[in-house]
């Protein structure tokens, strides 16, 4: 629910509900002095029955009036306790309406009459029927201005906090992109928008630092594989080793080969995040891929994989570096994971390109497979892969997407 | 050959002198940006192996130099920034390689080998090695004048043979040197054995003499024995 709607819905609610009271209570104080006036009147008219029979010394005629009816009647002394009364008034033909009668009494030559004089109160009612109609028509009148401005002014109000809000979503740490700062006088919302900007640049320069560190750790790793490397090399030319000898240089080659691997692997992902690789040029997938499976033609017979390959023709615009790292970690990875006498089937259209091979029975997690140095228990590898390949994917503006249909994993690059 | 090594690391420094000096070719060394200006002033090279960074100066300046002075050195640029912008910048300076660290120091030595090749040939691209014959614009090998068909996997292979030889390389190095990266994914590199034992074969059927021994079980060495 909405703020504003909430809001609203509490205003409303409130407002009727006092509304509605208010209403009572006019309702009942204006009909209350409605009868008082009406219980005046009858007082006055009884008070004209005494005079005039203090003065003629009878009874007055009684006479049809339009909304007054007086009526005489003798009873036992003292038996008319004197009253207001709500009661009915009969009007010729018409309707029976609501009327205010007076009970009283009378002396005339030692005869004692009871007065019952009543009036109509059809008037007074279309009075408060009146009043009641305006005050209801006001009140509507005000909860629809109410609603309106609310809406209205609630929508502005809110507006540099949608902002905000947009901004927030729209936010990325690997994105050099600057917030856009709403122009508010709401000091909250200034607040806010202060606060959320000096959030996102401490959440930048962390990440930025930590960019920094992975780099310069990487690059000063480097020197000294660079050194061990060589001197491998200078090593092997002084002759005659063991086979035992030539067994351990081998396994010493092999780790500085893998630690160099994940090194550049390291660096590659911070360039890559950081934008350093993008030029762009013009690239025929369908060459690249062929040239990349002659050349791991040794690979797929050492490990008995068949190799199926659709090639349509697909041209892309992007970075020849990038986009042979892409090719070549996606073919590796389908080689590494898959089984001896495996398959891998390679199909290229205009959309996408999709690779997949056998391997085990089982869909991997495909919200973690992407993450950084997540790999099978058995895995050779750096762990880097497929986060270098999601990232160039990004970057390039394409989808990688892993999906699983036994016995087949599948990735899918969706240009 | 006359080569100038400007690299501050003496580690790496001493490994590459040693590797490339060997009868005809004069190593020449710089361990920081003052020393290999001083050098690149006044003398001239077959190739420069240079470091980009350098204490005292940025690699880049000494291109600039080579450049504005119209110097022809050959440069073989070695550095640690993989960056595409380094490597970018210093082929536009008219640097002639780009090798990153780590490397194996036969790799460096084929492609210094073949920077000096294009530079000293001027256009003429046939390798001669005995009665080998290679022409590398037409990727052809010819044994005795006959031609001999090669993959292009054992024409590569050869040319780094030679471009090495009497050293020995190892396995690795010639498994990276074919396959780049995807080479991590092999169990063993039986399959080298294979490309080889093919080049020795057609370089023997046609007449030629075997040069390519085997060195403990650790690599391959290219020699006329």
């Amino acid at each position: 629910m909405k703020l504003s709607e909430r809001y609203n819905r509490v205003n409303l609610i409130a407002t009727i509900v006092i509304m509605l009271i208010t209403g009572a209570i006019y309702y009942q104080a204006i009909s209350l002095i409605l009868t008082n006036q009406k219980d005046k009147s009858l007082e006055v008219e009884e008070q004209e029955v005494f005079d005039y029979v203090k003065l003629n010394r009878h009874l007055p005629q009684v006479f049809e009036s339009k909304d007054q009816q007086i009526t005489f009647v003798s009873a036992e002394p003292n038996s008319v306790k004197r009253e207001f009364f709500n009661t009915t008034y009969y009007r010729e033909k018409d309707e029976p309406e609501s009327g205010r009668g007076l009970v009283s009494s009378v002396t005339v030559a030692d005869r004692y009459y009871k007065i019952l004089i009543v009036e109509s109160k059809v008037e007074t009612e279309d009075l408060i029927q009146i009043i009641f109609a305006i005050t209801i028509g006001v009140i509507l009148l005000l909860l629809l201005v109410l609603v309106i401005t609310n809406r209205l002014i609630l929508g502005r109000l809110w507006q540099p906090f949608y902002s905000i809000l947009s901004e927030l979503k729209l936010f990325n740490v690997t994105d050099s992109r600057e917030m856009l700062s709403p122009k508010t006088s709401i000091d909250e919302f200034n607040e806010l928008q202060a606060e959320v900007t000096a959030m996102a640049e401490r959440v930048k320069k962390d990440y930025k630092d930590l960019k920094t560190f992975t780099e310069n750790a990487s690059h000063e790793l480097l020197t000294p594989i660079a050194v061990i490397n060589s001197k491998l090399d200078t090593l092997i030319q002084t002759e005659n080793f063991s086979e035992h000898q030539s067994k351990l240089l081998n396994d010493l080659y092999s780790a500085v080969s893998r630690l160099s691997r994940l090194n550049q692997s390291l660096l590659l992902l911070v360039k890559i995040e950081n934008k350093l690789l993008n030029d762009r040029q013009h690239l025929d997938l369908n060459e690249l891929i062929e040239e990349l499976l002659y050349q791991l033609e040794d690979i797929f017979s050492d490990k008995e994989i068949t190799v199926t390959s659709i090639l349509g023709e697909k041209e892309v615009e992007a970075g020849a570096y990038l986009i042979d790292i892409l090719l070549n970690n996606l073919i590796i990875n389908a080689v590494r994971h898959n089984a001896a006498g495996g398959e891998i089937i390679i199909n290229l259209t205009t959309e996408n390109l999709t690779i997949k091979n056998t391997g085990e029975n089982i869909a991997l997690n495909a919200e973690n497979i992407f993450t950084r140095f997540h790999k099978s228990s058995h895995s050779e590898g750096s762990g880097l892969g497929l986060t270098i390949s999601k990232q160039i994917c990004e970057s390039l503006g394409y989808q990688l997407i892993y999906s699983y249909e036994a016995p087949y994993h599948i990735f899918t690059v969706n240009f | 050959m006359k080569l100038l090594i400007i690299e501050d690391e003496e580690g790496l420094r001493e490994s590459i002198e040693e590797y490339f000096t060997e009868a005809g070719n004069i190593c020449e060394t710089a361990a920081s940006y003052t020393a290999a200006l001083a050098k690149v002033e006044l003398y001239r090279y077959d190739c420069i192996l240079l470091d980009i960074t350098l204490p005292g100066g940025n690699g880049i300046d000494i291109l600039k130099v080579l450049k504005n002075n119209n110097y022809t050195d050959g440069v073989l640029i070695i550095s640690a920034k993989n960056s595409l912008d380094d490597r970018l910048q210093g082929l536009d300076l008219g640097a002639d390689d780009y090798l990153v660290k780590p490397f194996h120091l036969s790799e460096l030595k084929a492609r210094v080998s073949a920077i000096i090749r294009r530079k000293m040939f001027n256009g003429s691209n046939v390798l001669n090695f005995n009665e080998l014959s290679i022409d590398l614009m037409a990727k052809t090998v010819a044994v005795n004048g006959i031609p001999v068909k090669f993959t292009r996997k054992e024409f590569a292979l050869l040319i780094y043979f030679i471009s090495n030889k009497g050293k020995v390389i190892s396995k690795n190095a010639i498994a990276e040197h074919l396959w780049g990266d995807g080479i991590d994914l092999a169990n063993n590199f039986d399959f080298i054995y294979s490309h080889i034992k093919n080049i020795r074969k057609k370089i023997m059927e046609a007449g030629g003499k075997d040069y390519i021994y085997a060195a403990y079980g650790m690599g391959y060495k290219f020699a006329d024995q």
